[in-house]
């Protein structure tokens, strides 16, 4: 149709900056074109920006290739070491029997002494994790309701949202770090971090929870001439106590995964025992020590979801089996020790 | 014993008017409320419960003024407004939330006496058998006569129902409105009920009054609920039919005279058919 272009201007033409066509569909192809070579110039500048930024990254953290190959040999050591072979009946397999051993050597789980019974690292992770909750709970609870819209009125409530957005703000891990001139390096300071760290987030979800509730029970309620404290637990807090029970089974799960992080920095337990076999180059240890991690966090989520989804009947949880538990806790422990859910 | 005394009351929602100077007195009666949705009669019943307080006049029970939700006035509400993960019997319990204290109700630590009226209520009620089952899995019917157990439980002087029957099947509706009845007979209070259905209301009410646009319309006794007055009271509503009872027919034209005669016999003649 239009006059065929010429050899130099073909380029211009393909890059959209070729002054031709007459009928304004071939106009808006050259504009469309022009357009894209725009986009194209924009990724092609992303692109040596963001190499220059990893580039210089690699500078800083010393990167260096031939250092992880001269380190081959010793990590097949530690993976050796972390997985020790053995043979069971001829087939070779992982020696279980060498974390047994360990986790019974350093009593990690329990053990009966003359009688009495000495808990192990195992059940000192879960009891920062069980007294921490429990600490918390009533704060939760009454930062909970207070932060209600319906319970204090609105300017005032946000003291209490503020607060608890304050307590969120913060990592458990840091909330500990806080904590230590108070109690130590210690179990009893996890637990201490693990409370102030549930009053923040149980108490968010008691809020949300509450924010669903019904007028018509309130109403009443307050028809029958209750006091404004009974209007509160009889009208309120008996439509969400079920949910309330169920989010607690959810934030101990999430505890639990706390604590073990808590244990890496001092609060004890098996965060503590994987972070003395590795400062002792113990991999097999270090490795009895993961085991047990993952099976006590994936063990606790299983009875959380079960008895949550038994509560919300109507409800659907997400229930997962016992290989997609193990699966994913590290990916949960590091998310609930950093803070996040 | 109980009487109720509503005094030149007005409620204002900004620049909408929701009552405008109604006054009435009643004492141990079965007074039934009519009138069109927003004409109201929720209102009215609000502010008699105390749950808002209106803007002008003033309430009185037994020459006391009511300024707030109070035990001895009984309401039960169209969508029950129980609490329905529990069992009827801790609802109907709740009635006695005023007698005892916050520590002592949250443990469930009412005295021997309030758990039993509890049950007793519930028994008026026809549901004893039932009391513990939860009343998410009762019927409407059911749910709405365990929120006049509650009432009940509230051992009160005046009972106020808001459509208690609105959401109920014809045969459910009139069993509520029944034990409704007998509640506030065997207890000897004074009851205040809004209805929608006038063949319901005239056949439970012993008076009758009318509200439109916030304003009184009539106030009649049991034999004087006419036609006319259900007309005027709902516009030219072909649906809309007033049972018939010996009592209503006969004087019912001659009680009101303000209206041609030409459309009360229409409506009856219509009833009759």
């Amino acid at each position: 149709m239009s006059t065929p272009p010429s050899k130099g201007n073909t380029l211009a033409a393909y890059f959209g900056y070729a002054e031709l066509g007459d009928s304004p569909a071939e106009q808006k192809l050259q504009d469309m074109k022009r357009r894209k070579t725009k986009r194209r110039l924009w990724t092609l500048g992303g692109l040596v920006f963001t190499f220059a930024l990893f580039y210089s990254s690699l500078r800083i953290i010393e990167f260096n290739l031939a250092e992880l190959v001269g380190q081959l040999d010793q990590f097949q050591e530690a993976l050796a070491a972390y997985f020790p072979p053995t043979t069971y009946f001829g087939v070779p397999f992982v020696d279980l029997g060498a974390y047994w051993s360990f986790i019974m050597e350093e009593n990690l789980i329990l053990a009966i002494e003359g009688g009495q019974i000495v808990w192990g690292a195992t059940f000192v992770t879960m009891s920062v994790a069980f007294a921490g909750t429990v600490l918390g709970l009533p704060l939760a609870l009454f930062f909970g309701v207070m932060s209600s819209e319906r319970v204090i009125p609105y300017p005032f409530n946000f003291l209490f949202r503020g607060t608890m957005s304050l307590i969120r703000a913060i990592p458990g891990l840091v909330w500990f770090l806080i904590l230590i001139p108070l109690a130590g390096v210690t179990p009893f300071t996890g637990a201490l971090a693990i409370m102030v760290d549930t009053t923040g987030y149980l108490g968010r979800l008691f809020t949300d929870e509450l924010e669903e509730i019904e007028d018509g029970p309130i109403e009443g309620i307050r028809s029958t001439g209750a006091s404004s404290s009974q209007i509160v637990t009889f009208g309120m807090l008996s439509q969400v106590f079920r949910q309330f029970i169920a989010w607690i089974a959810f934030d101990l799960e999430h505890n639990v995964r706390a604590a073990i992080g808590l244990g890496i920095i001092g609060a004890g337990g098996l965060g503590l025992e994987l972070y003395i076999q590795r400062q002792t180059f113990n991999y097999t240890e270090m490795m009895a020590c993961i085991i047990l991690i993952f099976l006590l966090a994936a063990s606790v989520e299983l009875a959380s979801q079960r008895v949550r989804s038994a509560l919300r009947e109507d409800d659907t949880v997400e229930r997962s089996g016992v290989i997609e538990s193990l699966a994913t806790a590290p990916k949960k422990i590091i998310a609930s020790t950093m803070g996040r859910r | 014993m109980s009487t109720l005394k509503v005094e030149n009351v007005s409620k204002y929602y900004g620049d909408v008017t929701a009552l405008e100077d109604i006054s009435f007195e009643i004492e141990d009666e079965f007074v039934v409320l009519l009138g069109r949705s927003g004409a109201g009669k929720s209102t009215l019943l609000r502010c008699v419960n105390g749950l808002t307080g209106p803007t002008e006049g003033a309430i009185y029970l037994n020459d006391e003024e009511v300024t707030g939700s109070r035990a001895d006035i009984g309401m039960i509400f169209q969508q029950h407004n129980l609490v329905e993960g529990v069992s009827a019997y801790l609802n109907s319990l709740t009635g006695s939330l005023s007698r005892v204290s916050m520590l002592r109700s949250a443990l469930q630590w009412q005295s021997h006496e309030d758990k039993l009226r509890a049950l007793e209520a519930l028994e008026t009620v026809g549901l004893l058998e039932e009391g513990h089952q939860k009343v998410a899995q009762m019927s409407g019917g059911q749910q709405q006569r365990v929120g006049i157990a509650r009432a009940l439980v509230q051992d009160p002087q005046l009972l106020l129902a808001d459509e208690p029957v609105a959401s109920l099947d014809p045969s459910s509706a009139e069993t509520v409105m029944q034990y409704l009845r007998k509640a506030a007979m065997e207890h000897d209070v004074t009851a205040l009920v809004s209805l929608h259905q006038v063949n319901v209301a005239a056949h439970f009410g012993d008076r009758f009054i009318g509200l439109r646009d916030g304003q009184k319309l009539f106030d009649v006794g049991r034999g004087e609920l006419t036609p006319g007055l259900i007309d005027d009271l709902y516009g030219s509503v072909e649906t809309v039919s007033l049972a018939t009872q010996a009592s209503t027919k006969g004087n019912g034209v001659a009680a009101n005279g303000q209206d041609d005669e030409a459309e009360p016999t229409d409506v009856e003649q219509e009833i009759e058919a």
